[in-house]
């Protein structure tokens, strides 16, 4: 293979007195060989600097501040699953290479094809995955993603808008196509009115720091958990019992207003048809020069005491509306607790919503993500471009070389993915 | 990665049984690694890190050794491969002081606003709850 003496190498058969030189080729290789491997240094430069900066990311992000693959919805099967692809198409783009080395076009052509089938099948898997970082609303977003990474004020505060305005490109919504959707909207009001209001007045009126802190950590949990929170769960557990004991404390007060003010009604309505009937009375008396009698003393009390009983009534009218503005808050957040409170996987999830969520560090996970994974599809697709030009050739020993590195490409493509694998889907 | 002066690859029957052993090994240490992420030595996350990233290695080097004929050939590709693995290496490097230690000298206004951990109280990593309380309060005022 290698010939270190070349046909520049001059005769001197002939000329015995001159001394022989021998040169020698720039590499013991083909120039495509050459350039394939300069090339892959490159790709190696590219990868290193993707793959480390995500992993100066990654561990320089402090305990449980970096989302696990779980909490971003990675299915660690899928990558294994990706992973096996990956390597069956290493292994048939060699058996490709080998039959076209021995000359055998028809089952180099049959493993080549393989290997596009396999890349193939490796893009699927990455589109079902992709699709599903869609749907939970996991992916970078202009001007900000959906991801948080804290339970603060302005966390609620972002949810809040979003919501508002979903709500309004909901009730603004006439096409058929929406009318199914009364279920959405009754869920996106309830968690309008029993969560966000709740939490915001909460942890506005609040001057515990730790009774705010858990009133919006319990907040984003409902919405998006994380992880299991027995804490919480007790937290919820507690307000509802707390807002139970509260709503039977204040129910039955209302209830006495309203009866209360059902009799002062009543008495008004006798009041005011007494009065009528005194004044009809009296104004049947007309004297000779056509003048109506003064009130009697019995009218003019009856009017008094319309006058009271209207203060009366205005009175409890407030009284109720007080009781109610109190009431209302509490049977709200407690069907937002019966409503809401068995989802496991939360509200977003359950609901489809891809409402704002709380994911430390999520974005930037995204971020480095769908960047890193993203470069290393498009290299599958270019692989798959490259054997699309390939497969109609006679794949015979003279085009082996050409083979050969197409396969040097396509495994190193094997090569990155092998570090990719644990390090998005396992740490 | 041994690389011989040789230069002649073995023959193509002995080399379809390297090939098949080479696809073997990478698909059990694809599963070893699988259940080194879902075992106990994930208890211990930087030993599990660790096993993984070497398991990772030696995967990339069976591939590079056997499918890309490294192990038949002769050793020049490192003049190429390895400065510019060094270079990206160094690159990444450079991350580390900024980005990599970025939470370790934060002013207290960075850390109010970096990510917080989420975790059970009292829990293996969970933050103290003083800075907790302390966001907290920051954010309403």
């Amino acid at each position: 293979m290698v010939n270190h003496k070349t046909n520049l190498e001059p005769d001197h058969g002939s000329h015995g007195h001159s001394v022989p030189l021998v040169y020698q080729r720039a590499l013991p290789m083909s120039r495509g060989k050459v350039a394939i491997w300069l090339f892959l240094s490159t790709e190696i430069m590219f990868f290193t600097a993707l793959i480390g900066t995500y992993i100066v990311l990654r561990f320089g992000a402090p305990e449980g501040t970096w989302p696990t693959p779980s909490q971003v919805g990675v299915i660690e099967w899928l990558g294994a699953l990706n992973t096996f692809v990956l390597i069956c198409s290493s292994m048939t783009i060699v058996f490709a290479y080998e039959a076209a080395k021995s000359d055998r076009i028809r089952a180099a052509r049959s493993w080549l094809l393989a290997t596009m089938l396999l890349a193939f099948v490796f893009l699927g898997i990455k589109g079902v995955e992709y699709t599903s970082k869609y749907t939970h609303g996991i992916y970078p977003q202009f001007p900000r993603s959906l991801m948080h990474d804290r339970p603060d004020v302005y966390y609620v505060s972002n949810f809040s808008a979003q919501l508002k305005k979903r709500i309004a490109d909901l009730e603004s919504a006439t096409s058929p196509a929406n009318d199914h959707d009364p279920a959405t909207l009754e869920t996106l009001y309830l968690i309008q009115s029993g969560m966000v209001n709740w939490t915001e007045k909460k942890v506005g009126m609040s001057d515990d720091p730790n009774m705010k802190r858990m009133a919006l950590e319990s907040f984003a949990h409902q919405i998006h958990p994380l992880s299991k929170r027995p804490d919480i769960d007790k937290y919820l557990v507690d307000e509802q019992s707390e807002l139970v004991e509260k709503q039977q404390e204040l129910a039955p007060q209302l209830r006495q207003l309203e009866s209360d003010l059902v009799k002062v009604q009543q008495q008004l309505v006798r009041l005011s048809d007494e009065i009528a009937q005194l004044e009809s009375d009296r104004k049947s008396k007309v004297d000779a020069k056509g003048d109506f009698p003064e009130p009697g003393p019995e009218e003019l009390q009856r009017k008094a005491l319309l006058e009271s009983t209207e203060q009366k009534a205005k009175i409890v009218t407030d009284s109720i509306s007080t009781l109610k503005q109190r009431l209302n808050p509490i049977n709200l957040r407690l069907e937002s607790h019966s409503a809401f409170n068995q989802f496991e996987k939360g509200i977003n999830e359950h609901f489809h919503l891809k409402l704002p969520m709380v994911i430390p560090s999520g974005n930037t996970w995204a971020n480095t993500y769908f960047l890193i994974t993203g470069f290393h599809a498009l290299h599958v697709v270019l692989g798959i471009v490259v054997f699309l030009f390939l497969l109609p050739l006679e794949l015979n020993r003279r085009r082996a070389k050409i083979m050969e590195n197409v396969g040097l490409y396509w495994h190193f493509v094997d090569i990155v993915w092998i570090f990719l694998f644990p390090m998005i889907y396992l740490f | 990665m041994k690389s011989t002066n040789t230069t002649n690859p073995p023959p193509p029957t002995s080399q379809r049984r390297v090939f098949l052993m080479v696809f073997g090994l990478l698909v059990g240490l694809t599963g070893m690694s699988f259940g080194v992420a879902n075992s106990w030595i994930m208890d211990d996350r930087i030993i599990g890190w660790s096993v993984m990233v070497g398991i990772s290695v030696c995967k990339a080097m069976l591939v590079a050794a056997f499918f890309m004929h490294l192990w038949w050939e002769r050793a020049w590709k490192y003049a190429l491969t390895i400065p510019t693995l060094f270079m990206g290496s160094m690159l990444v490097l450079l991350l580390v002081p900024d980005i990599g230690m970025r939470t370790d000298h934060y002013p207290r206004s960075r850390q109010l606003l970096s990510p917080e951990s989420i975790t059970v109280p009292n829990a293996p990593g969970d933050e103290s709850p003083t800075t907790d309380s302390e966001s907290t309060t920051r954010t309403e005022s």
